[in-house]
């Protein structure tokens, strides 16, 4: 079979469900309301109702609704990595990609998380300290550098909490960019490209979207840091500074609270995923994961980029059209600029859709000559 | 006081050459004049708006604001006449004419007309403009994607005239109840295999008529075509080589096409038998046109000659440039003829736009490549390859496997001079490196895969030693008539 060949796309536009219309609308409310369940349970006051997902996971023998979000995770990964085969399987870097997406949420984020629990300890109560996730790293998983996380959980992986969010992750997205993270390991990135594939043309790549872009996630990256700072801090000096302490953990309205419901619950869940059939699939990727801030300062220092072909580009704007991240690939096609751009992850759609071969995702030292390629046939008398 | 630039032509070489003046000249009074649409658009995406792969706003490559940003002003009416002694340039409809101190035709291209009988009735059209999309997405889909269509896409029609070709034509769906059963392509190169793939993934099985014995005869070979042929055949395409349409035969709308073998049956006829300059409103405006072709004569800076400067070295300067598929350039074999590419008429707009800036930039036409994709089949050439070099051979690979891909190498005078590739993705500026180091076969043929550009993952082409050193075969067939000299170094 040929690897490049593109095939599957050439509805896309010509798909209500795909575009916003009813089946979409219908869709994406009932993933909010989903979410909003799911987080909201007991200010909602569900609890005990037929809309208690407590309860629905109780039903299928799970012992928590988390448990039972990541099973039905499983599931929408694993229909979406279907669909996205059927439409991009014909290349090869796609095929290798998802099937590492998917591996990693049954085998790191299902499986393990699930059955752990049951060789260490046989209290349920104990249960959570097992109940490890191995593919997130703080910032992501915020909660996974809280000082009361670390001291809770087995001491290996409490280092690996450490080692992994200060020294692996970063290292590994110096020599291959964020997309080591972001569109292979990445739980939120494989649901984005898998059961988010279908609309990943709705993402805008307007210059509005990509000021907001850079002023939200840095924001969050900020929020993210300084709060973790500020909950090490309490741990170790709160218990004399009770107003301190109520500020940053104690209370329902304190940072530690308010991070997990804004950044956690709405941004991350209800908006990230929610919104899926009207804005995209990575608007939380793009807008919103402090991670992937992150991630993409290192990627800027690093060796992956996407090189361009000179003057072969047709400015047809299929790369454009279908980035998830909203980097109009097109811009820099066009004026023979070989990139690095913070946001982007790596999917390889770009290069994938791209007619006329002009892009080139790869981990290589920058090059002098990358700006020199400019080349414009104007000789000056 | 700021220069009144006018420019006919808001495609990729009339928005490049006004880009490049308003980089320099902030406060100069930039016009442009164009027919077709608001926006300036990709035209080499067409066919994927048309598929449904792209929506109309995908395909412009700048965000609208553009012209506000730039201060370009904008005429959406037909350019029909130019005075060159008062400078004005006339336009169609009641709109007065407009003066300029430079003016830039950058006015692109037209289909070629079939030279058929019937080649007017209903149910036959182009695939060029966007008012050709806009009716082939009527006659296949019933209208635009779901993302909409152009803004405003009559906004011209109050100025405009007959024999433009920015008028609509008449759509056939209502009258036939739905979509075209049977439709027809004529023309065998690359918009006409492109209307045979907006068909198809419009789940319809058009029959492509080819008038030479295979697809693509300027560029490929029949080894090569081949397997182009087989993947359309494969997608229920009904490839028909060799096939010379005689009339396109019908009442009021086109019923069957006559060939000299036989008369097929169709409802929808796109003819994509090429493309001419557009400059048939310029005829008696004084401008010297390329008697065969029609395109505008330009000198090296491109700048437009009038009629009778005849050789002079020096013409007289009528403040007049033209650039892009409008503009008969001088090829590397001595021939006066458009470009008719993207690259190049992004690439003269930009020289054309120093020159409306007062510069005496000029433009050097580099080497031939390109390349493209025949449904799923990835194309990629550099140099002479179907060119008739003196004394060519050529020496041809094929590889099977997980990767099918052939590769052909034209060699003359012990020197590589061109490159031919099909199902893999090269970088055609190491090619041309290569050829410009006058590189033998075999040092080329050890070294390939520094060419290479196919996403990761691909594992890269092996040749087998004896392949590397098989004959090489004989002259492959050429468009250019007498044979060119190899290039020296
Ligand atoms: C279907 C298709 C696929 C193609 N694919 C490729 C490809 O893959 N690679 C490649 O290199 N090239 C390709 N081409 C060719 C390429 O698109 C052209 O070479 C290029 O667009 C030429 O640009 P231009 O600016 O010279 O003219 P155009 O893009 O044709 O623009 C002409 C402009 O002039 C205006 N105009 C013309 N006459 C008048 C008038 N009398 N009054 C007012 N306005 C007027 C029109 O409104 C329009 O804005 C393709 C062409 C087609 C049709
Ligand atoms: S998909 Fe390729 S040809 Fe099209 S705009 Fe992007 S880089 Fe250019």
């Amino acid at each position: 079979m040929d690897l490049q060949g593109q095939n599957g796309l050439l509805s896309t536009f010509r798909e209500p469900w795909r575009n916003r219309g009813l089946v979409a609308v219908g869709t994406s409310g009932l993933l909010v309301a989903f979410y909003s369940l799911l987080y909201f349970r007991d200010p909602l006051g569900v609890a005990g109702t037929a809309l208690d997902p407590e309860a629905w996971a109780r039903a299928v023998g799970l012992r928590s609704r988390w448990l039972l979000y990541g099973l039905l995770y499983s599931v929408a990964m694993i229909g979406g990595a279907a669909y996205y085969l059927r439409r991009h399987g014909n290349s090869r870097y796609h095929r290798v990609r998802v099937a590492v997406n998917v591996t990693v949420q049954l085998a790191l984020a299902f499986t393990l998380p699930l059955v752990m629990p049951y060789f260490f300890t046989s209290d349920p109560g104990q249960f959570w300290k097992y109940e490890y996730y191995f593919s997130y790293f703080w910032p992501l998983d915020w909660y996974k550098l809280h000082p009361g996380t670390l001291q809770n959980i087995p001491v290996v992986l409490a280092v690996y909490s450490i080692v992994g969010a200060l020294v692996l992750v970063p290292l590994l997205a110096y020599f291959f960019g964020k997309r080591w993270y972001c569109s292979w390991v990445c739980g939120c990135g494989g649901l984005a490209n898998t059961f988010g594939d279908p609309w990943r043309h709705l993402t805008t790549a307007s210059t509005a979207s990509w000021r907001f872009e850079k002023r939200s996630i840095h924001t969050v990256l900020f929020v993210a840091v300084a709060s973790t700072f500020l909950l090490v801090l309490d741990h170790l000096v709160g218990d004399r500074h009770p107003t301190f302490h109520a500020a940053v953990a104690g209370q329902w309205w304190s940072l530690k609270s308010l991070y997990g419901y804004v950044v956690g619950a709405i941004l991350s869940g209800v908006v990230g995923t929610g919104l899926y059939p009207l804005l995209g699939p990575r608007v939380w990727c793009r807008n919103f994961c402090p991670m992937a801030a992150l991630l993409g300062l290192v990627q800027k220092l690093g060796r992956f980029r996407i090189r361009v072909k000179p003057d072969m580009c047709i400015s047809c704007g299929n790369c454009t059209t279908y980035c998830e991240m909203g980097i109009d690939v097109r811009s820099y096609a066009q004026s023979n600029q070989s990139f690095t751009r913070a946001s982007c992850v790596g999917c390889g759609m770009c290069a994938h859709v791209c007619p006329r071969g002009v892009l080139k995702l790869e981990n290589a030292p920058r090059l002098q000559s990358d700006k020199a390629r400019q080349h414009l046939p104007v000789v000056d008398l | 006081m700021p220069e009144r630039i006018v420019i006919v032509g808001n495609g990729v070489a009339g928005i490049e050459a006004a880009l490049t003046v308003r980089a320099r000249e902030p406060s100069w009074d930039i016009t442009i004049v164009s027919e077709e649409s608001d926006h300036f658009f990709s035209r080499t995406a067409l066919m994927w708006v048309a598929t449904g792969q792209l929506s109309h706003r995908c395909i412009e490559p700048y965000e609208r604001d553009l012209y506000d940003r730039m201060s370009f002003r904008r005429v959406r009416a037909r350019a029909v006449g130019l005075d060159l002694d008062a400078r004005e340039l006339r336009l169609a409809g009641e709109l007065p004419p407009l003066p300029y101190d430079r003016l830039l035709l950058a006015c692109g291209s037209r289909p070629r007309p079939g030279p058929w009988p019937g080649s007017t009735l209903d149910g036959v059209g182009h695939f060029v403009t966007h008012q050709d999309l806009q009716w082939l997405e009527e006659e296949l889909h019933g209208g635009p994607g779901l993302r909409g269509g152009p803004p405003r896409p009559d906004a011209h029609l109050g100025a405009s005239t007959d024999d433009s070709p920015y008028r609509f034509r008449r759509s056939l769906r209502q009258q036939r109840g739905g979509p075209p059963q049977r439709p027809a392509v004529i023309g065998g190169g690359l918009i006409g295999i492109e209307a045979v793939e907006v068909m198809h993934a419009a789940g319809l099985h058009p029959r492509f008529f080819i008038r030479e014995e295979w697809f693509w005869t300027v560029a490929l070979d029949a080894w090569e075509s081949r397997w182009i042929a087989e993947r359309m055949g494969e997608q229920g395409v009904e490839v028909l080589v060799d096939h010379d349409v005689l009339s396109l035969d019908g009442d009021a709308h086109v019923t069957a096409v006559s060939t000299d073998h036989g008369t097929f049956e169709t409802d929808l006829v796109v003819v994509a038998i090429g493309v001419v300059p557009n400059t048939g409103w310029l005829r008696g405006s004084g401008l010297a046109l390329d008697e065969r072709g029609g395109g505008v004569l330009v000198d090296e800076r491109l700048r437009a000659q009038p009629i009778d400067a005849g050789d002079s070295e020096d013409p007289t300067d009528l403040g007049v440039f033209a650039a892009g598929d409008c503009a008969a350039v001088r090829w590397f074999d001595g021939s006066v003829r458009p470009e008719q590419l993207w690259y190049t008429a992004r690439d003269q707009g930009r020289v054309a736009g120093r020159g409306l800036l007062g510069d005496t930039a000029r433009y050097g036409r580099g080497p031939w490549y390109n390349s493209a994709k025949l449904f799923d089949i990835e194309y990629t050439t550099a140099g002479l390859v179907n060119m008739n070099v003196a004394g060519e051979a050529n020496w041809r690979f094929e590889e099977q496997g997980p990767v099918r891909s052939t590769s052909r190498v034209v060699v003359a005078d012990g020197r590589v001079v061109g490159f031919n590739f099909l199902g893999r993705r090269w970088d055609h500026s190491v090619l041309l490196r290569w050829i410009d180091e006058r590189r033998d076969l075999r040092w080329v043929l050890d070294h390939l895969n520094e060419a290479g550009f196919d996403t990761e993952l691909v594992p890269p082409l092996r040749i087998p030693a004896e392949a590397k050193g098989a004959p090489l075969q004989g002259p492959t067939p050429s468009g250019v008539p007498g044979p060119i000299p190899p290039p020296v170094g």
